[in-house]
């Protein structure tokens, strides 16, 4: 260990230690404030309120009822930027087609087993955490990024034939991408499509009837509370995340004979 | 606050540093992409401390699962070793 690396470790150790006692002594405001703010108390008062529909998204999870419904436009176009770089990935790579019998055998025959195993748990938890984003911590992204990591596992632990053999090819990720997404977009204008139709007035992203806007979405399925579009949105997003981001991994794995035959058969090579 | 689960964000703390010192001087990238999903683990520990669960939920199977295989995907398609 030379003086260099020396002086660096010091350093950052004096800097960690300095942080550490500046936000312990409440320097950058206190740790965890014992009073609310009036924003922060507003939220927790009206994300399951069942007596004052207009304000409430009845969710019983404040971070989904704000990330879908009250901040739902801010969500869509936070989420539009990880499927317009998806298009970008599937746009780039267009003439590309998967190829079987590329070499790859996997991994032994005992991680194999013990995947068969992990597999379904996976896809159970994944969409677990999809379908009840608005009862317990989670949601649509979550779910759809622990959906995605099954082609990733799957990839590594089986070998891409198998995957690509097993039906999931990136024309199909590609379509259920879309599904979800129209399925999103289909949600948030439901209500105002069921105004024209009804001849009432209806917002976009609207969930719950609100001031001047009495429709509302189906808020109870038997005994359970559904946030009304909240599970809907989850659903569909977890759909869309999941696709997109196994078509991603699946166009980013491309071999070195899928490249020359994709190059060779559009026409922007030329 | 209480003492034990701020002493778990400290330690975790500590461990992403070291873990992230150790992904910016290795020389072999597939190394670097381990220690950066350990400091992504230690990453995980501290949002789940401080409250924030579905940060966790999102964190770990991007940072955990899908970042590493697109890095070694990278990592395959040029140089394992940094020159």
């Amino acid at each position: 260990m030379n003086l260099r690396e020396a002086v660096i470790a010091v350093s950052i150790a004096l800097m960690i230690a300095l942080l550490a006692y500046t936000i312990g002594a409440g320097g950058l405001g206190p740790i965890a404030p014992s009073r609310l703010r009036d924003l922060a108390v507003s939220y927790l008062i009206n994300t399951y309120n069942p007596w004052n529909i207009t304000k409430s998204a009845l969710s019983l999870e404040a971070v989904t009822a704000i990330v879908w419904d009250y901040r739902g436009l801010d969500t869509f176009f936070e989420t539009s930027v990880l499927f317009v770089s998806i298009v970008g990935v599937a746009l780039v790579f267009r003439g590309y087609r998967e190829k079987l019998g590329l070499g790859g055998k996997g991994l032994s025959e005992i991680v194999k087993t013990s995947t068969k195993v992990l597999t379904p748990l996976i896809l159970i938890a994944g969409i677990s955490i999809a379908i009840h984003g608005h009862l317990t911590p989670g949601g649509g992204f979550q779910g759809g990024s622990f959906i995605a990591v099954l082609l990733v596992l799957m990839s590594v632990v089986f070998s891409l034939d198998f995957v690509i053999g097993s039906g999931l090819t990136s024309s199909k990720l590609l379509m259920l991408r879309s599904i979800g997404l129209v399925g999103v977009l289909s949600t948030s204008v439901a209500l105002v499509v069921l105004g024209i139709a009804l001849g009432t007035h209806a917002y976009i992203f609207q969930n719950l009837a609100r001031e001047g806007s009495p429709l509302s979405m189906p808020t109870w399925l038997l005994d359970r509370p559904t946030g009304g579009t909240l599970i809907f949105f989850n659903l569909f997003e977890a759909l869309a995340v999941a696709a997109g981001l196994s078509l991603a991994f699946l166009v980013l794995s491309l071999r070195e004979s899928e490249v020359e035959e994709a190059l060779g058969e559009s026409e922007w090579y030329e | 606050m209480e003492v034990v689960p701020i002493s778990i964000a400290a330690i975790a703390a500590l461990l992403s540093v070291v873990a992230t010192y150790l992904a910016v001087r290795s020389r072999d990238m597939l190394a670097a992409v381990v220690f950066s999903a350990v400091q992504s683990t230690a990453y995980a520990l501290i949002y789940y401390v401080l409250m924030a669960p579905d940060i966790v939920l999102v964190y770990i199977p991007v940072s955990v699962g899908i970042l590493p295989a697109v890095a070694v995907l990278l990592i395959k398609k040029t140089e394992r070793y940094e020159s």
